[in-house]
């Protein structure tokens, strides 16, 4: 019975999450989120008030209203400024190099303490027979 | 062994920021090649400001296309006016055309601008900005060399000289007649 009620309620659960179908104004502003304001500093179309961002956003609303994809929408902002238009750069790209830098960096610090884990402890040097015999002669000095 | 690879590799990134920034420092601000340099110029049919008739990149076919993308508000593209206007003046009737496109502006202030500096090329207003855009735009003033190809050749990104306008038509000029 307990099962049969925790099924029932998982399910709803789940049901009432499932993903929605995005409306055009989601994925206006989901490509605006997504989109550098060329004449701010680090703000997205979405979140700038300015003039420029404002025209972004209306032609991505336009693109949208006449069935472009994402994508297709995406390529045109990049056609006419270059990755750089995108907040998120393309792996595949220069700009790419602002992901794979810290897992090369990370890669490369894994790779050192390796190897320091490795490197075998460091073997006490031997001591000469002379030496031997300075250090019993100062043992015997030290003793009562 | 680990030191020295560590060393190395302190090196090496020395070395590459280096290069990067010698790169980065040498490179002309206002000679972006990112977007749309080297590609075709994106067409486009705006209504004149003067009389509101349609001024399309189409219509100058095989012409080389000088485009300026302008706002009365811009006090660089003031600065930038009189080699506009010296470039306009020397080329006229010949195979170079000028075309400004006003950047987010009113009709009424950009009338009122042309009017009151003498420009006498053909402006188009882009109302939507949807142009701008096409171009990769950041902000006015920013010129466009477009040859008779119909491919962008060059950007220059804040007021322009007249040695530079000058300097890229007349490259794009010797491109054609080759």
């Amino acid at each position: 019975m307990l099962l049969c009620a925790a099924i029932v309620t998982v399910s709803l659960v789940a049901w009432a999450a499932r993903p929605q179908p995005l409306t055009a104004a989601d994925r206006v502003d989901r490509i605006s989120a997504e989109l550098r304001c060329p004449v701010c500093q680090g703000l997205s179309v979405a979140d700038s008030p300015s003039e420029t961002a404002r025209s972004m956003r209306a032609l991505v609303a336009e693109r949208v209203a006449e069935g472009r994809t994402d994508d297709e929408i995406r390529a045109e902002f990049v056609r006419s400024y270059g990755d750089w238009i995108l907040l998120s750069p393309p792996l595949l790209s220069p700009n790419g190099l602002v992901w794979l830098a810290p897992l090369l960096a990370i890669a490369f610090g894994a790779w050192l303490a390796w190897r320091r884990a490795r490197a075998p402890a460091p073997v006490p040097a031997e001591i000469s027979p002379a030496e031997r015999a300075e250090l019993e002669s100062l043992v015997a000095a030290e003793e009562p | 062994m680990t030191t020295r690879l560590a060393r190395y590799a302190a090196v090496v990134l020395i070395l590459g920021l280096a290069v990067t920034l010698t790169l980065a420092f040498r490179r002309d601000p206002h000679d972006i090649k990112t977007g749309t340099v080297g590609k075709p110029a994106p067409a486009f049919a705006l209504p004149s400001l003067t009389d509101g008739s349609m001024v399309s990149l189409d219509q100058y076919k095989g012409k080389i296309v000088v485009l300026n993308f302008w706002s009365s508000w811009c006090i660089p593209c003031k600065e930038e006016n009189p080699a506009l206007t010296d470039a306009w003046e020397r080329y006229r009737g010949t195979d170079v055309v000028l075309i400004g496109v006003v950047f987010q502006d009113t009709k009424d202030a950009a009338r009122d601008y042309t009017a009151r500096l003498g420009n006498t090329w053909t402006s188009a207003l882009d109302d939507s900005g949807t142009v701008a855009l096409g171009y990769g735009v950041f902000g006015p003033p920013e010129t466009y060399f477009i040859g008779a190809d119909g491919v962008i050749a060059g950007r220059h990104i804040g007021p322009i000289d007249e040695q530079t306008l000058l300097t890229g038509i007349e490259t794009l000029r010797k491109g054609a007649r080759q």
